[in-house]
């Protein structure tokens, strides 16, 4: 029988605030103002992670009311093993899981998702070769505000099928970690880091050719 | 004795480890030793790396602020002495909401 897992030891924090797990405790005993602040506390993140997963403002604040809710009436149950964040995630997760099933079922919802994912190219001894090999870092800086460049990234990033898409945006858009992004999307870390890398190749193919296509400055 | 990194689609299949600062050092330094001796994959580190600021600088969203006080008023009706401890201190919203209005589940 295998021994149950120790509860995780928890850092002050640098703002003098109660950490997460005091304040677990305490709303599990009951403190409505306990739950409130860690509200406070995770509530932008798990916005982020259900607008990536739902790709819809409105689905995502349902997404949010009903994490939060079911956060709140799983309490008791919750153990410590894990960080308060990423049960509160694979939380959300479930939850806009559920709501992208639900929406599934209706005709033709899957219909633009591609099948392959494009990526540089190379020779047959594995040397780069020179359509993917433009630098065009420099100028991308330069113009990091421009309209075309907005929506040259905004339809490349749609374009990824969605495991991908939301693994890119929750670890380079949002900065969460892989291990909060694994156990949120039940993957493993090694799964996670191959997705981005994948994710980042593809997109980044997308951006040479935006740039490589003499798209007209602003 | 370290393998040294033959090719640029090896260089390629290690780059995210390596930048992420994960790569285990003897790889790290066999990469390094690629990039020493090849202009084309340090500009595809180069456009690599920019892929992922650009995309930051154009798709961070932030969490509007009618959504914040709706989840707090929904919750509130919810949770028993729910009140959150300080004013609302989310961001200004980017946009208007696509539906910033209470919903219920």
């Amino acid at each position: 029988m295998s021994e149950p897992a120790d509860p995780i030891k928890e850092e002050p924090r640098a703002d003098g605030q109660p950490g997460d797990k005091e304040l677990v405790e305490r709303s599990q005993k009951g403190d409505g103002a306990a739950f409130a602040m860690l509200v406070e506390r995770h509530q932008r993140q798990l916005y982020r992670l259900a607008l990536r997963m739902t790709g819809s403002e409105a689905d995502a604040q349902e997404v949010l009311q009903e994490a939060f809710l079911n956060a709140y009436q799983k309490l008791p149950l919750f153990r410590g093993e894990a960080q308060f964040s990423s049960w509160l995630y694979r939380i959300a997760a479930n939850s806009a899981l559920m709501r992208l099933r639900r929406k599934r079922r209706a005709p033709d919802a899957l219909g633009e998702q591609p099948l392959e994912l494009s990526g540089p190219r190379f020779s047959a001894e594995g040397h780069l070769e020179p359509t993917s090999n433009s630098d065009w870092s420099q100028r991308a800086d330069e113009r990091m505000m421009s309209t075309e460049l907005g929506s040259a990234i905004d339809k490349a990033v749609k374009e990824l099928p969605e495991d991908y898409r939301t693994v890119f945006l929750l670890k380079d858009v949002d900065g969460l970690s892989n291990d909060d992004i694994a156990h949120a999307l039940s993957l493993s870390v090694p799964a996670v880091k191959s997705r981005l890398h994948r994710a980042r190749l593809a997109l980044r193919e997308k951006l040479g050719e935006f740039f490589d296509s003499g798209a007209p400055a602003e | 004795m370290t393998t040294p990194v033959q090719h640029c689609k090896e260089c390629v299949e290690l780059l995210g480890e390596y930048i992420e600062g994960t790569l285990p050092p003897d790889r790290a330094k066999a990469l390094e030793e690629h990039l020493s001796t090849c202009p084309p994959c340090i500009t595809f580190v180069r456009t690599y790396k920019a892929t992922g600021r650009l995309c930051r600088s154009v798709m961070k969203s932030d969490m509007p602020r009618e959504l914040v006080t709706s989840l707090k008023s929904f919750l509130g009706e919810h949770v028993p002495g729910f009140s959150c401890t300080k004013p609302d201190s989310g961001p200004a919203p980017s946009g208007v909401a696509a539906d910033s209005g209470r919903k219920k589940v």
